[in-house]
Order: C-alpha cells, then sequence, then structure tokens
C-alpha cells in the first residue's frame, strides 16, 4: 500500500494504491486526518485501491466527518471496482461524495 | 556343653526367621541369662557415629527394665568391652573401686557381679551383652562363664549382623521396585511410536533406572505436529522429577500455545516458579507442518540440533536463548527466538548430550562426527528413521558398560511428506477444485477441505488469508464480484479474531479451513483466545455513520450462513460462514 500527496490549487489530492487492510489502514487514517489539519479540502483518488476492508472504510469516514466539521471540502474520486463494491456494501456510496475523476472532483470542489 | 549347642543353634534359628530383631534380641538375652545363672542382663547396641555414638539398651532382663537406656559407647564395662573388643568382668562389684554403685542406689538393685562380653563380627562392631549376678554358687561370675558368654556372644552378634543385612536387601528390594515404578511411569510420558508413515520418531536410553531426559510429540487439530527434546541437569531421582514436571507443561500449555518461542518462555516462567535451585533443563520445541514441510523451532539452550538435506549436507542449527530454569528477570524474559527452516525431504536430529558423548568403545565418544557418520550411513543402507536412530543408541550401548548419560534422539524426518506431497500436487487439490467447480457435491470431511492454513492472528497475516479464499473461490466457480466479496467476508472475520478474540495484549493462532460441502463454500475460522459473549456481536445500523463495527456488518451480507459453533474441545471459538456455490 502506498500513499501519495499532491497539491492541487488549494485542495490536496491524496492517492491510494494497493491493499487497504488492518495492517495498512491506520496509515491511510494517519495521512488523511494530516492532510485536513493542514486546513485544505481533500479528494481522495481510489482508482488504484484493489482491496480495501472495513478499517479502511472507517479511516475514510472518519477523515470525511472531520473535514466537514471543519467546514472543509471532501470527496472520492477515481473509485475502481473493488472499493465501490465494499461503499455499495456499506450502504455508503450515498453518503460519500463520489466523482468520476480528481478532474472533475477539482472543479466541483473549486 | 549341650544346652549351650542348643542354645546356639536356636538363636541362630530365631534370628533367620525373624522380621522383628528387637523381639528376638530379647528372647535370646532371656535365654543366655537363664544358661549362665545371671539374676539379670541387658543387651546394648551401638548407636550414632563420631562423637554422638552411644549404646544403647535394646533388651533388658531381670528385676529392674533398663530397655531404652543409653550410656556414652566408650565408658563404663560395656563400653570399654566394646572398645576393647574383649570380655570385662567385675567379680566382686562392691568391692571394686571402677564400679559406679550410684545406680544400684537409684534402682534398689544390689550388684554384687558383672559379666560383659563384645558382640562383633569381623571389624563391625554391634554393641556388647552383659549379665549381672550369678544366682549359683557365691554368686560372683568365674572364669568359666568369661568363655560362655564370648561364645553366646559371638553367634549372637553374628546372627544380629545377618538379620540387619537381611533388613537393609529387603529395604534396597523395596527401593528398587519404588524405582521401577517410577520408570515405568517415565515410560509412559514418552509418547507411543507412530506407525511407519508417522513422520516423527524418538529413542530414549536412561543410564540409570530413571532418565533426566525426555521426548515428546503430538498431533494439532490442523495436522500440524507438536514436539520437543529435553535434558535436565543431573541423572537421579530429582532429574527425572523434573522431568516429569517439564513433560506435563509442554503436554498442557503446548495445546494452547502453538508458538514455540513463547511455549518455551511459558514453560520457563512455570519451572522458575516452583524448580529446585540450581537444577536446569535444556530444551528444543517446535512445530512442523508435515503438508509443507515447514518447521518452527526454538532452542532454550540444548545442544544444536542437525538438520540433514536430501543433499547431504549438515547444518547445526545454535541455541538462541538459555537453558529453562533461568529466572526471566535475569534474561528479559521474553520469547525464545524462533528459527524457520523448510526441511524440503531432509530429516532434522534432535539429541542429548549422552548421544555425541557417549562411548563406541572404551574410551572413545561417538562425536559430533560420528553421529553425522551414523545417519549417513543409515539412510545409505535405506534404514527408516526410527531404525537410524534405534543403530546410533545400541553402538553406544551394545558395548555392555553402564551408560555415562541417558541417551535421547528424536528424528523429524521430511521424506514421506514430501513424497506424499509431491503426489497431491499432480492429483490432490487441482482435482479437487476442478469438480468442485464443474459439479458441487459431498465429499467425505478430508476430501471437503480445500485448502487449510494456521497463521499468528495478526493483521499482517491477513493478506495470505485474503489469497486463500480468493483462489479457492474463484476455483469454485463464483463470479469476480462474488469472490470479492467472500475475501472480504473472510477477511473481516479473521479481524475480529486479532481485534476482539486476542484482543491487543495476548496473541495466539487462528486455523482457517476453507471446504466444499453439499454444494456450499464452507469456511471455518478458528481460534484459542477465551470464548466471545457471541450475544454481544451485532451488526451496527447503517444510517448510523460512525468508523468501525462495519465488519460484522460485511460479513452477514455476504454470507448465507454465519454461525458460532462450540470448538472440538471447547477451547477458544469456531465460526463458520456459509455460502451456496
Amino acid at each position: 500500500m502506498e500513499i501519495g500527496i499532491t497539491d492541487q490549487g488549494g485542495l490536496q489530492v491524496v492517492a491510494i494504491s494497493g491493499e487497504v487492510d488492518l495492517s495498512t489502514s491506520p496509515k491511510v487514517r494517519d495521512a488523511l486526518l494530516g492532510c485536513i489539519s493542514s486546513g485544505k479540502g481533500i479528494i481522495v483518488d481510489l482508482s488504484a485501491v484493489v482491496y480495501i476492508d472495513s478499517s479502511g472504510v472507517a479511516s475514510l469516514v472518519e477523515a470525511f466527518q472531520t473535514a466537514k466539521s471543519r467546514g472543509l471540502g471532501f470527496a472520492l474520486a477515481q473509485v475502481s471496482e473493488t472499493p465501490l463494491r465494499v461503499l455499495k456494501l456499506a450502504r455508503l456510496d450515498q453518503v460519500f461524495v463520489i466523482h468520476d475523476t480528481v478532474e472533475a472532483a477539482t472543479v466541483a470542489m473549486a | 556343653m549341650s544346652d549351650q549347642l542348643e542354645l546356639l543353634v536356636e538363636m541362630t534359628r530365631h534370628f533367620a526367621d525373624t522380621n522383628d530383631i528387637e523381639a528376638t534380641m530379647g528372647r535370646a538375652l532371656e535365654r543366655i541369662a537363664e544358661l549362665m545363672e545371671a539374676e539379670g542382663g541387658a543387651l546394648f547396641i551401638l548407636q550414632g557415629a563420631g562423637e554422638n555414638e552411644r549404646l544403647e539398651c535394646h533388651a533388658s532382663f531381670g528385676p529392674v527394665d533398663i530397655k531404652g537406656l543409653s550410656v556414652p559407647a566408650d565408658k563404663g564395662i560395656v563400653g570399654r568391652s566394646l572398645m576393647n573388643n574383649a570380655p570385662e568382668i567385675v567379680r566382686d562389684a562392691q568391692n571394686d573401686p571402677n564400679f559406679d554403685t550410684s545406680m544400684d542406689a537409684q534402682s534398689g538393685f544390689t550388684t554384687r557381679s558383672i559379666l560383659c562380653a563384645p558382640l562383633s563380627v569381623k571389624d563391625e562392631r554391634i554393641g556388647a551383652i552383659e549379665v549381672v549376678n550369678k544366682t549359683g554358687g557365691n554368686g560372683l561370675f568365674a572364669d568359666d562363664d568369661i568363655k560362655l558368654l564370648e561364645a553366646l556372644a559371638a553367634s549372637a552378634a553374628l546372627a544380629i549382623s545377618n538379620a540387619r543385612m537381611a533388613g537393609e536387601l529387603a529395604e534396597k528390594e523395596v527401593m528398587r521396585r519404588e524405582l521401577e515404578l517410577a520408570a515405568e511411569i517415565q515410560r509412559g510420558l514418552l509418547p507411543p511410536p507412530g506407525d511407519g508413515a508417522f513422520p516423527i520418531s524418538g529413542v530414549n536410553r536412561p543410564a540409570r533406572v530413571v532418565s533426566g531426559d525426555f521426548f515428546d510429540f503430538f498431533t494439532l487439530y490442523d495436522g500440524r505436529i507438536a514436539f520437543t527434546l529435553a535434558d535436565v541437569s543431573g541423572k537421579g531421582m530429582n532429574a527425572a522429577l523434573l522431568m516429569a514436571k517439564t513433560a506435563s507443561l509442554f503436554r498442557c500449555l503446548g495445546k494452547e500455545d502453538m508458538r514455540p518461542g513463547r511455549l518455551l518462555q511459558r514453560i520457563n516462567a512455570e519451572v522458575c516458579e516452583t524448580s529446585l535451585r540450581g537444577m536446569f533443563v535444556t530444551m528444543v520445541a517446535g512445530i512442523y507442518d508435515p503438508s509443507s514441510g515447514r518447521l518452527v523451532l526454538a532452542n532454550a539452550g540444548h545442544e544444536p540440533p542437525l538438520l540433514h538435506s536430501t543433499d547431504d549436507q549438515f547444518r547445526a542449527l545454535d541455541a538462541t536463548a538459555p537453558p529453562v530454569g533461568i529466572p526471566p528477570e535475569l534474561t528479559g524474559g521474553g520469547p525464545v527466538p524462533e528459527e524457520v527452516l523448510h526441511l524440503d525431504g531432509g530429516a532434522l536430529y534432535i539429541f542429548t548430550d549422552g548421544a555425541t558423548e557417549g562411548y563406541v568403545a572404551p574410551g572413545q565418544e561417538l562425536g559430533a562426527d560420528g553421529f553425522k557418520g551414523m545417519v549417513q550411513s543409515g539412510v545409505a543402507a535405506g534404514l527408516t528413521a526410527q531404525a537410524r536412530i534405534d543403530a546410533i543408541a545400541d553402538s553406544l550401548s551394545g558395548s555392555g558398560e553402564v551408560l555415562r548419560d541417558d541417551i535421547t534422539v528424536l528424528v523429524i524426518d521430511d521424506a514421506k511428506p514430501l513424497q506424499n506431497r509431491l503426489k497431491r500436487g499432480d492429483n490432490g487439490l487441482s482435482t479437487e477444485v476442478e469438480r468442485g467447480s464443474a459439479m458441487p457435491r459431498r465429499d467425505t470431511p478430508i476430501e471437503g477441505s480445500l485448502c487449510a492454513l494456521t497463521v499468528p492472528a495478526r493483521a499482517s497475516s491477513l493478506k495470505l488469508v485474503r489469497r486463500a479464499v480468493s483462489e479457492t473461490s474463484t476455483a469454485c466457480g463464483f463470479s469476480q464480484e462474488q469472490c470479492q466479496d467472500l475475501v472480504l467476508a473472510v477477511d473481516e472475520a479473521c479481524q475480529n479474531v486479532v481485534r476482539h478474540a486476542y484482543g491487543e495484549t495476548s496473541e495466539g493462532d487462528m486455523g482457517i479451513d476453507i471446504r466444499s460441502e453439499g454444494g456450499s463454500f464452507v469456511v471455518l475460522i478458528r481460534d484459542y483466545a477465551p470464548s466471545v459473549d457471541v450475544a454481544k456481536i451485532k451488526p451496527r445500523a447503517l444510517d448510523d455513520v460512525r468508523p468501525g463495527g462495519l465488519g460484522v456488518h460485511f460479513i452477514r451480507e455476504v454470507m448465507d450462513v454465519v454461525e458460532h459453533l462450540p470448538p472440538p474441545d471447547g477451547q477458544g471459538n469456531l465460526l463458520r460462514l456459509k455460502k451456496a456455490i
């Protein structure tokens, strides 16, 4: 599992790749909360995530709630098939803001 | 004179027959006193040693009973007689300056004449016999009486000595029988030999009746085999008892903690809590998986085991921790470091130093090289693993001399399991999976298992579990999406074991058995943690958007049946997940 963070005009894009499971989700959580503390809106790029479990989903939920409480934007982008299936199982596909591409998310959150 | 002979014969016979030397001594004294026409008599036996030597009266005859009275062994008439190994006579006590009249004053008895003879056989001093006051004649003993008492005392001494020796022999015989019983119980602690196909064999030859060495092995629920070999310092009964304790600890704790390093740590803690000071146990513990050839080994201060590979190379595996019995506070008390080996058809030999330091010929030790040589020649001769180690033990005990030390050898031979693995690789699992995907059918339980694995209950193990579920579910013909769901559900169930069953502080193993049963994909997840209260496990409401707690929901969403079953031996938790193929 790898995490890449890039700055795109006042927004942070957090690109996660690989498997997000019990052993790697704490790193995802730390990275997301770290970005939020910088005071910028966040786009989480899930295009390269091949697996995510409940602990990974929980990290996303926690980051989403934290961002919301600080009035920061939070969106998921390019959610690949596997994580989307998990979000659907949890009925969270209707809770998260999900965009097809990072660009679309950037436009929507500008 | 005929009376005298008759008495000698009678006394000898009585002492030979008796179970009660004291009573026999009393009767003998009485008969001697009668024959000597004495008014009274006493028989003294030497007790204690060195400065504490005393003469104690064991039989008394006459008007005053002095049984139990004891006098210094080097004083008085009796003491002198024994010390000089010669008779003493006081012809006329009342007129003899050496006679102490204070006793008479106390007892009210008037001593007129005393005759005393030593009881001794060769160099063994037994005691002395004395008679007082001749009833006939002038009431004084004469020179003839000295000879008679000497003769009677000599045969009494011989009779007492013989009876004592017989008693000691009987006592030794009792001890020997008790040792035999102890040895029998000890042999019962060793595992029964497996059939020819079982991959582990052992041999134990005690140097004395009981042994301070032991080995043990038993099969775990998932087919892996736990084994141990240990050497308790010393060879006597104390070593045997500590051996029994350690062996029991291995059996008990080995069934709940299948990590050899932690197991040795726990055994050490138990032994240190109660053990005798200065005794320790060098011990190897391990787990061997015949289905993969993987072996996890932990070595607490023991002689390095030898790994003999199929290309005839030997590798010595050094101890990674001090022996059991060294208090944890001195060593830091962590688990014994483990080493993971892949036998790949080779064999692991674990042995005590009695095997390498034993003599093959007078003064000539077998040595590590000799041991390796015997392993090689055994393999070359096509001997079974059991026959190979028996041959090593025979070479050390064949000379007929007493063994220098207990000899114990254990071998884990991966040759046959490797053959089985190769066979299964051709037509085992793959056929099973093909059959399962084409037409699910009910199979015997063993054929129903598609994949079984045991992993440490840690987050880092989950990847392997997912891989296993992914492969097997794909092979069973599930769609890609269904496979992903199954992977998620099993992952979540295993996470619960890692996070909730064992909790943060404890750790252990979990077993995952993926099966094809009657057209369903079944996953059994087993742990050894304290039982979880099933009623407390419930999926959360989905409108409650909080982090965490989604796992159970995922499992129930994906699987057709989720049930908590009683585990086979009542320990831990067993979860059964089922989804129709």
